[in-house]
């Protein structure tokens, strides 16, 4: 059996309202060495999530007051990226279909075995890691952008758009001295190898280039 | 009222001038006729005058009589009773001239009397005849008026929209109006006897029979809905009314017949019928799905918490090193999860089984009774007579009336359904009798085609159905309810069809 290496603070949030189903499965997780919160209500579990709470949650979608599909739609609303286990009793099709459309990464029908919650739990985990993996990167580039100058970042700008010293001195009135200084200061500020690796983090962050967006970044 | 002007002269006339002038008239031609006369005849001719006389009398009456005999006295003696020519009278002609007048007075009254009889009598006979002739007027004015409404009424039931019939007490076709001689293509003289009844749908024709005849029986006024085939041999669905003409006395003389037309009416209310047996069959599988889900919810939850709390043991039994008491806790879990499982189960099991229905004493033969007035209908539509033998002296019974008439019910009906395609004699048998002490046993027998021993093993499962549309729950349901009651349910084979038992125990 293949245990999935725990992290000190990975969460399964359990949502069931049937207090056996609940123990039981908390009881399994347990076993397999897994940290494990249970709610009895959608609405409780929403009152306590919070974003950064890594981990993910294995849902029933049959629950009294708010159900899994309502919970899952309004994660989605408040931009929640907690991956979603749908357990259903019986194989409602319909239901799944659209808890696997709104973003659930699996569904398990009860009964189920062991081996299924555990790669399911498994799969989730990664998932949720390499997203907060994935938002870890972005902001560290927002913070760097941030730290730069406005100056600094028009020079960005231009020099993502692969213009050269002598064009951006033109572009931007400046000495091409003034400019190599600035350029340097950019690729510091942001950690960058090599202009391919700066293009790559302004793609990713978003980040405009070109000679035509100067005044957004006045 | 005559004014009194005009009345004088009227009497002056009729009993002044007028006999004057008769009596002068007769007494002339007398006195005429006797000058010649008295030379051929001897001695005082005076016969001619009572002929003048009698003349007066019968012609002007009392008093032409009258005057005509003075005058004649007159005459005689100043002409013909010596001496001549003189009024007076010699002394030997005195006997005569007395006879002579006693005489003219006999026959003035006795003529003038005659006449008058024969005059009332036929004044009488004129009177009568008068009458007769105002009768026959009158009798010929009314036949005509008769004969006018008759053929007014006629117009009128030919010119309805409506199918009319009359008969006979005996239930010969007299009459049929236009439109229905038009409807079924023939006439009342094409309908006498059996082909009557060959305008009626098959399937209707046994209904329309026997209502006819029982109200031919009981003198009542009947209605029944009957499919009647038109010339171009389609049916359309006819409402039958059949009304009794009824003399003074009360005694029914004629039988009229309408037939309304109520295809569309049918059609709608078919159709009605249909999408109401459509939603509550739909309703009942929709609710029967919808239990079998939150059942099988109920039942799944403690299920998979069972198997849930299984791995768990499992793997903490298989941890290095074992966690004993880990695996001991899932283990408890797993038997209060067994537990729950269990008790879903009988909690489903309970709900079926109602403990707490009413009972009241229940006389089985009413409810027997009641069952057969209530398929009566249906059967008769359906060309199954219902056969009753009802054992006597049953203990009542503590049952649910409601639930038993089901049962009742869907036998009868499941009897009935099983002889739909059978072509011999189609007879469901109903019969009750007391079984042993204190037991009451109800036979449901039919024709039909019967069960193979495959058949009969599953019977009364649920689900379990032979036919095309059936739910499979009826006699599941009957052996539910049977069994609520203490009692059994069974079927055997008999030669003719199947037969279902059922007893009940009277409790005291």
């Amino acid at each position: 059996v293949k245990t999935t290496a725990s992290r000190s603070d990975e969460t399964v949030f359990i949502v069931d309202d049937d207090p056996d189903i609940r123990a039981g499965l908390s009881d399994l997780l347990d076993s397999a060495g897994l940290r494990t919160r249970c709610f009895p209500s959608a609405e409780e579990f929403f009152k306590s999530w919070n974003a950064a709470m890594p981990g993910c949650l294995v849902l029933d979608v049959r629950l009294p007051g708010m159900t899994g599909m309502e919970l899952q739609s309004k994660l989605a609303e408040v931009g929640a990226t907690i991956p979603v286990i749908i357990m259903t009793a019986h194989g409602d099709v319909p239901m799944v279909r659209k808890a696997l459309k709104a973003g659930a990464v699996e569904f398990l029908e009860k009964p189920f075995q062991d081996e299924e919650l555990l790669q399911a739990v498994d799969q989730a985990f990664s998932v949720d890691r390499a997203r907060r993996h994935e938002d870890a990167i972005l902001n560290a580039i927002q913070a760097r952008i941030a730290s730069l100058s406005d100056r600094e970042r028009e020079v960005m700008k231009l020099v993502t758009a692969g213009l050269l010293n002598k064009q951006i001195a033109a572009e931007l009135n400046l000495s091409e001295i003034t400019v190599k200084v600035y350029r340097r200061h950019v690729m510091d500020g942001m950690q960058a190898g090599s202009v391919a690796e700066l293009v790559k983090m302004c793609e990713r962050a978003g980040f405009p280039s070109g000679t035509d967006g100067r005044a957004r970044y006045n | 009222m005559v004014p009194i002007g005009k009345q004088l002269p009227h009497y002056a006339w009729q009993y002044g001038l007028k006999p004057s002038v008769i009596a002068g008239i007769f007494v002339l031609v007398a006195l005429l006729w006797t000058f010649p006369l008295q030379h051929v005849i001897a001695y005082p001719f005076v016969f001619l005058f009572f002929g003048a006389i009698i003349g007066s009398a019968w012609f002007g009456g009392l008093v032409a009589g009258s005057i005509a005999t003075v005058m004649s006295f007159l005459v005689v003696t100043f002409f013909f009773i010596p001496p001549l020519y003189s009024m007076s009278i010699a002394k030997e002609s005195r006997s005569f001239v007395a006879a002579f007048v006693s005489c003219a007075i006999v026959i003035t009254v006795v003529s003038s009397v005659r006449k008058r009889a024969e005059v009332a009598i036929r004044n009488a006979r004129d009177e009568l005849e008068d009458r007769v002739q105002e009768r026959t007027a009158e009798l010929q004015r009314s036949n005509l008026e008769i004969l006018e409404r008759e053929r007014q009424l006629r117009l009128l039931t030919e010119a309805i929209p409506q199918q009319i019939w009359s008969a006979s007490t005996a239930g010969c076709i007299e009459y049929c109006n236009r439109d229905l001689t038009k409807h079924i293509g023939k006439g009342a003289d094409e309908l006498q006897g059996e082909a009557f009844f060959r305008i009626f749908h098959s399937e209707d024709v046994a209904l329309f029979r026997e209502r006819w005849h029982s109200a031919r029986v009981s003198g009542e006024s009947f209605e029944v809905p009957a499919r009647i085939r038109g010339a171009n041999g389609t049916y359309r669905w006819f409402l039958v009314r059949g009304i009794p003409q009824r003399a003074a006395d009360g005694e029914v003389m004629r039988w009229y017949g309408v037939h309304i037309d109520i295809e569309d009416q049918q059609r709608a209310q078919q159709r009605l019928l249909l999408a109401q047996e459509d939603l509550s069959r739909f309703t009942r599988m929709t609710s029967l799905a919808e239990m079998a889900a939150s059942i099988a919810h109920e039942l799944n939850q403690p299920l998979a918490a069972l198997v849930t709390d299984a791995s768990a043991c499992r793997r903490w039994l298989s941890a290095e090193p074992a966690n004993i008491a880990k695996a001991s806790a899932a283990a408890e879990r797993v038997i209060h999860d067994g537990t729950r499982a269990s008790a879903v189960v009988s909690r489903v099991r309970s709900l079926f089984s109602k403990a707490d229905h009413v009972r009241e004493a229940t006389d089985l033969n009413r409810l027997i009774l009641d069952l057969a007035r209530l398929l009566r209908d249906d059967a008769i539509r359906r060309g199954v007579s219902i056969e009753l033998q009802l054992g006597e002296n049953l203990p009542p019974l503590k049952v649910d009336p409601v639930q038993i008439q089901q049962v009742l019910l869907n036998l009868a009906t499941n009897g009935m359904d099983a002889m739909a395609e059978s072509s011999g004699e189609r007879v469901l048998k109903i019969s009750s009798g007391i079984e042993g002490a204190g037991t009451v046993k109800v036979d449901v027998q039919d024709r039909g085609r019967g069960f193979d021993e495959n058949t009969k093993a599953r019977l009364f499962e649920p689900f379990f159905t032979t036919k095309l549309e059936g739910t499979g729950m009826g006699l599941a349901i009957c052996r539910s309810i049977i069994e609520a009651h203490d009692g059994r349910i069974w079927a055997t084979q008999s030669e003719g069809g199947a037969v279902f038992h059922f007893v009940l125990r009277a409790e005291q």
